[in-house]
């Protein structure tokens, strides 16, 4: 300002506009520290306001991701526990065919093993029915159904609807594994599936004809064996999906530290440049302070007699 | 003709007259050095017209002029009415953007972002929330925590509509209140009137009026914050004011007219109000965008509830953000699109919103809330720079320099204790006249 003539007004007022424009940076500083946040208000910072609601909610979404992705994994662990114990199951079962098959065995020794083979055939349908967090994993969506009845019933209880993990936006894994297309509706239904197969094991084992003893090594163990490949194309498929739920998790992992990486370098104050400010601040507010307390004082009074 | 006799008292006289005066006027200043409005004052000091003297000259037979000391012919307020008309315009468009600041600033007060309860954080745990009812569809608790987070974000949507629509309301009655009957403005307008009469009174009279002009300077400087102000001073020394955008002058002589209308151009703090709340004005917009986030969540949430099999209720009620509402219990919440408990189609669906329109546009609506406040408070601060700079101006020329005064106390006491000499010494000469004249001999 160039002004001719300064008048003690002037200079209170403008001493006084100095002060608290330096106490304001102050208290600034102040705030960006003890909070540890250098958007305090959206007018802060705008653009950084709005980044930092996306940010914020993106790092939400893929947290949500990871929890999805992780019950995702538990949920396929359990299936593929339950299918491994089905198919220690039928390896027992196939011994026990090639066994009866062997043509040295009577009627007797026929019967125990259809005993056996029918209370595995319980246990294949009691892994059936394995729970996760209290949900049949089997049953399609009908997860508050058994997919299988113990004892007689073999049919289908389940519908043949996927259930889907989200692990990603737009990315999706199917986590159910449909095994009716495995053990199927039993023995009325003639599907030629696993229980069915095991229904007619038993059956052909007791019946003490020839023809049926003859099934057993010939028609029923290629049945077996044809059910043996359906269940090993279905453990596959879940450790596949499990695979796929690793992967993304990893994926996950590394986005949310570089998200959490750019939303801090939003928002979070840098403690080291703003403290020096603060200490610059605190300087000048003092040098403010102790020039204001004196400058207004004199005047010629002060000097005439 | 010769010197009148006792021309030299009367001259000094004058002197000593004129000296008191200037001091009187000092110490005026002085007393008003810290007065809101003070305009100093200087004592105009004239010579008197000189007294004719003839054939003074015995050589050329000419006359000569002889001073007959000095007179007071005005007492002057220094000011310069350029630096009002300047400050006046600078100071309404300070209080306008001044204005702006403050209600947007409270707006985004309401708005409270960034923090842990904001709405972006409540919609952000409300998607959470349905991606949680993905994992365990047949859940309870999952689904009453979609409800409960839906409540608490409708709740939050009408909140802060609430806080706006109140915050218009009250920049309504704000300007109500300053413009209404009985308002600052007529209280202004009608003091100005008045200060005009007297002022044409005075002048009539001949009489000086400075302090009264100081007053109405002050007066036309706070009606400048309320809106726009043209003054114009008329032959007869009152002022014509007109205010804002109004048809006819507030002030006309000591005629007041007022209420009148005004609209958003009227510039000051009143026209800051009214633009606040004009039809495109900022709260309006920014109601109206809430409004926006709000029916995008609803629509994009019910969407998916939309034609299943069986028939699914709306989980939103309500468009707006004062309206929006939870429509379902929690039993009612469905994560599939069928009747198999397990399905979770929907709820990945909906847990899928995020980051979608109502976000973005909440977004958009914050950044444009931040950056109009933003916008304000450095318009303001960029006015308030120029509006000190011409106050330091006026004061520069108006203002009372102390030091100044002392100086001026100085010259004038001096001048007055030289005056009183001269009588002395003008006395010392009467009495040699009259004491010691005709006295030879006696």
């Amino acid at each position: 300002m160039s002004a001719d003539r300064i008048t003690p007004a002037m200079v209170t007022s403008s001493t006084v506009a100095d002060l608290s424009a330096s106490l304001s940076s102050l208290e600034r500083s102040t705030e960006e520290l003890s909070s540890g946040r250098t958007i305090l208000e959206p007018s802060d910072n705008p653009y950084g306001a709005s980044r930092v609601i996306d940010l914020q909610s993106e790092l939400d979404g893929l947290s949500a991701y990871e929890s999805d992705a992780q019950s995702g994994v538990a949920w396929e662990d359990t299936a593929s526990s339950a299918m491994s114990s089905i198919n220690s199951s039928l390896q027992r079962v196939r011994e026990l065919v090639l066994q009866a098959a062997n043509g040295t065995n009577d009627q007797t020794d026929l019967n125990t093993i259809a005993t056996q083979i029918e209370e595995l055939t319980e246990g294949i349908k009691q892994d059936a029915n394995a729970q996760y967090a209290g949900e049949y994993i089997f049953s399609g969506t009908l997860t508050t159904t058994a997919p299988y009845q113990q004892g007689e019933d073999d049919e289908y209880q389940g519908n043949a609807e996927t259930i889907s993990r989200a692990v990603g936006p737009g990315a999706t894994v199917t986590i159910s594994t449909n095994l009716s297309t495995l053990l199927g509706n039993g023995v009325a239904s003639e599907d030629g599936k696993l229980l069915d197969t095991l229904r007619t094991l038993v059956t052909n084992l007791r019946s003490g004809t020839p023809e049926g003893i003859a099934a057993v090594g010939t028609t029923d163990l290629q049945s077996l064996d044809a059910n043996l490949a359906t269940l090993s194309e279905l453990q596959s498929a879940a450790g596949s999906a499990t695979d796929q739920l690793q992967a993304a998790l990893a994926r996950n992992e590394d986005l949310q530290t570089s998200i959490a990486e750019g939303l801090s370098s939003t928002e979070d104050t840098n403690i080291a440049a703003t403290s020096i400010a603060y200490a610059n601040e605190q300087a000048a507010y003092s040098a403010a302070l102790r020039a204001g307390a004196t400058i207004v004082q004199e005047s010629l009074i002060n000097f005439l007699q | 003709m010769s010197i009148p006799t006792l021309q030299g008292l009367q001259t000094a006289l004058s002197g000593l007259v004129a000296e008191q005066t200037a001091l009187d006027t000092t110490g005026n200043n002085i007393a008003n050095a810290n007065t809101e409005g003070y305009s100093r004052e200087t004592a105009l000091l004239e010579p008197n017209p000189p007294l004719p003297i003839a054939a003074i000259s015995t050589l050329t037979g000419e006359g000569a002029q002889l001073g007959a000391g000095v007179s007071v012919a005005n007492i002057t307020r220094i000011r310069n009415v350029y630096l009002d008309v300047q400050y006046r315009t600078q100071n309404s468009a300070l209080s306008n953007a001044g204005t702006q600041a403050e209600e947007l600033q409270q707006a985004q007060s309401a708005f409270d972002e960034p923090s842990s309860t904001s709405l972006a954080t409540q919609m952000s745990a409300f998607w959470t929330a349905w991606s949680n009812l993905a994992q365990a569809p047949t859940s309870e608790g999952a689904k009453e925590a979609v409800v409960a987070t839906g409540e608490q974000l409708a709740r939050t949507f009408n909140q802060l509509s609430g806080e706006l629509s109140s915050l218009s309301v009250q920049t309504g009655e704000q300007y109500a209140a300053l413009a209404g009957a009985g308002g600052e403005v007529e209280r202004y307008a009608e003091q100005i009137a008045q200060l005009n009469g007297q002022i044409k009174l005075a002048e009539e009279a001949g009489q000086q009026s400075n302090e009264m002009l100081d007053q109405r300077d002050v007066l036309l400087d706070k009606l400048s914050a309320l809106a726009n102000v043209t003054v114009s001073e008329q032959p007869d020394h009152t002022d014509t004011v007109t205010f804002g955008d109004a048809a006819k002058p507030l002030v006309e002589g000591t005629t007041v007219t007022w209420p009148q209308t005004l609209t958003e151009a009227a510039g000051g703090q009143l026209g800051a109000l009214l633009s606040l709340n004009g039809e495109n004005g900022a709260l309006g917009s920014l109601r109206s965008g809430l409004d926006g986030v709000a029916e995008a969540l609803a629509t994009s949430v019910n969407e998916h509830l939309e034609g299943l099999e069986p028939p699914a209720k709306a989980f939103f009620s309500g468009t707006t953000a004062a309206t929006l509402a939870v429509a379902v219990t929690p039993a009612e919440v469905r994560a599939s699109g069928g009747a198999a408990p397990g399905g979770n189609a929907v709820a990945l669906a909906i847990a899928a919103l995020r980051g979608g329109t109502a976000e973005q546009d909440y977004a958009t609506l914050v950044e444009k809330l931040g950056s109009d406040v933003q916008g304000a408070r450095d318009e303001e601060a960029n006015l308030q720079s120029t509006v000190t700079a011409i106050n330091d101006q006026r004061q520069s020329v108006s203002g009372v320099s102390l030091d100044e005064e002392m100086t001026n106390l100085i010259t004038f006491q001096r001048g007055y204790q030289a005056s009183a000499r001269t009588m002395s010494a003008m006395d010392e000469m009467l009495e040699t006249l009259i004491e010691h004249t005709g006295t030879v001999g006696l």
